[in-house]
């Protein structure tokens, strides 16, 4: 006899193998190994034979989304899935549904976690690190990994229990303004620790405090060479040159 | 250094770099936390707490987005702290000389992990190909044995990052590390200030923010005042 519903243990199981979603991860089809490795348990339960073998080539198919976002994304498929085999129908089905909501998601999840959460928890640590506090590295953890971990295990449940209307409470939750405030707020603690780090060069130094209002125009030289698309590595020997040469001088 | 130091780095550099795509990504792949472990168990996490703080400061802005592949920012970490301990140890270089030595011996040679990176990524190819023949068969209880086996792929790659850069690394602060020394010695905190700084240059060129230089530059400019006045 068919399982036609998913349980509480096949959810957890497929939610701990989102942890290794991109372990397969190829150029050809990125995380679509990885994805139907999520979506197995699950499709064992609610199929059976020919069904079961068709629904898994179904899902070896392209997939590729925020690695972070795919729980939710996941969860919708086994939702819809479990709908098909069913024999309910949908205006979408599992297929059509994570071939059009991969990509919005995926932007949505590379702008927040890696644009904006992992910069402010990392600039966040690195004012302790300045401080040569060796448990920085904890509060780096500890800040980016509160909130992707509890993202991450709710995701792939609640896209199984809203169902389509993940997409609405995600659009509701206006994820792409909060990555762009997180990412203001790297940037203004990234001023702070920076003039924190000439501060003390220029104490070690016993030159004038002044002089770091120096820095800023020498940054913004920088960053027209890095827009102008010379590598960081470039950067950073052609600063270690001038500023061998310059001691050389002096 | 003795085989030891030389294991225990090696096995931080295979599971921080897991970390850094295939499993779990808690990130413990990025420089802050990778560089401090290898320095934990080598024996000075101290030395790379630096090696991160720069290093992190240096590729903050560099993201993982599609099929591009950034530079392999965990084995610079990871073989960076190596380099550092092995010129303060072994070549006598002092701090922090030895660690913006190793940083510029580790950061070009770390190039090399982007081919094997792109490398186990293409091998991932044949896996698809494999679950294809295996569900045309009808052994769909094959997929996650495939899928399993892109995980040695990724741990190979770190692994031989690592390798690339500690070898050549080792032979390279062995012979420039008595010459350059003294003279990276004499610009230290000059230098010590150029990498955060081109890091940021990096953030601040690539950030996807309206008005980030007005942001940054005014934070800069309030918080040196503020450290002035007091």
């Amino acid at each position: 006899m068919t399982i036609r519903k998913l349980t509480r243990m096949q959810l957890g199981q497929a939610t701990l193998r989102s942890f290794f979603l991109q372990g397969s991860w190829s150029f050809e089809r990125m995380q679509s190994l990885g994805a139907l490795t999520v979506l197995a348990p699950g499709l064992r339960a609610l199929y059976r034979g020919d069904a079961r073998a068709r629904a898994f080539r179904r899902h070896l198919t392209y997939f590729n989304t925020h690695p972070y976002m795919a729980g939710l994304v996941l969860g919708t498929v086994l939702r819809l899935e479990e709908k098909e085999s069913r024999g309910e129908e949908s205006y979408l089905d599992a297929v059509e549904f994570r071939e059009m909501i991969m990509a919005p998601y995926a932007a949505i999840g590379d702008a927040l976690f890696w644009g904006g959460l992992r910069p402010l928890a990392a600039v966040i640590a690195l004012f302790f690190a300045a401080k040569e506090l060796v448990w920085a590295p904890l509060i780096f953890l500890g800040i980016f990994n509160v909130p992707h971990l509890a993202f991450r295990c709710i995701g792939l449940p609640a896209g199984y229990f809203r169902g389509l209307k993940m997409i609405d409470f995600i659009q509701r939750r206006r994820l792409p303004d909060l990555a762009i405030r997180l990412k203001e707020g790297a940037l203004i603690l990234l001023g702070a620790l920076c003039a924190y780090l000439v501060f003390l060069g220029l104490g070690q130094e016993k030159v004038a405090t002044a002089w770091g209002l120096v820095v800023p125009p020498a940054i913004l030289v920088m960053t027209w060479l890095v827009r102008k698309g010379i590598s960081p590595l470039l950067l950073i020997f052609t600063v270690t040159a001038l500023v061998v040469a310059f001691g050389q001088l002096i | 250094m003795t085989a030891v130091d030389f294991f225990l780095s090696a096995l931080v550099a295979v599971v921080c770099g897991l970390d850094r795509t295939a499993a779990c990504q808690f990130m413990l792949a990025r420089p802050i936390v990778a560089a401090p472990l290898a320095g934990l168990v080598l024996g000075d996490p101290l030395i790379g707490l630096q090696i991160g703080f720069l290093l992190e400061l240096l590729w903050i802005g560099r993201l993982p987005v599609g099929a591009a592949i950034p530079p392999d920012d965990t084995q610079v970490a990871v073989a960076g702290t190596l380099l550092a301990i092995f010129l303060g140890r072994e070549i006598d270089v002092a701090l922090p000389t030895a660690t913006l030595l190793a940083l510029l011996i580790a950061m070009p040679l770390g190039k090399m992990g982007q081919l094997f990176e792109r490398a186990a990524r293409h091998r991932n190819d044949r896996l698809i190909r494999q679950a294809q023949a295996a569900l045309a068969a009808g052994r769909t209880d094959q997929m996650e044995k495939i899928h399993r086996r892109g995980l040695l792929g990724f741990g190979g790659a770190s692994l031989a990052t690592f390798a690339c850069i500690v070898l050549p690394g080792m032979g390279l602060a062995a012979a420039s590390g008595p010459s350059l020394g003294p003279v990276f010695g004499k610009v230290a905190t000059w230098l010590w200030l150029a990498f955060p700084l081109a890091g940021t240059a990096v953030v601040l060129g690539t950030i996807n923010v309206k008005r980030s230089v007005t942001l940054f530059g005014t934070s800069f400019t309030g918080a040196l005042l503020m450290l002035w006045l007091s």
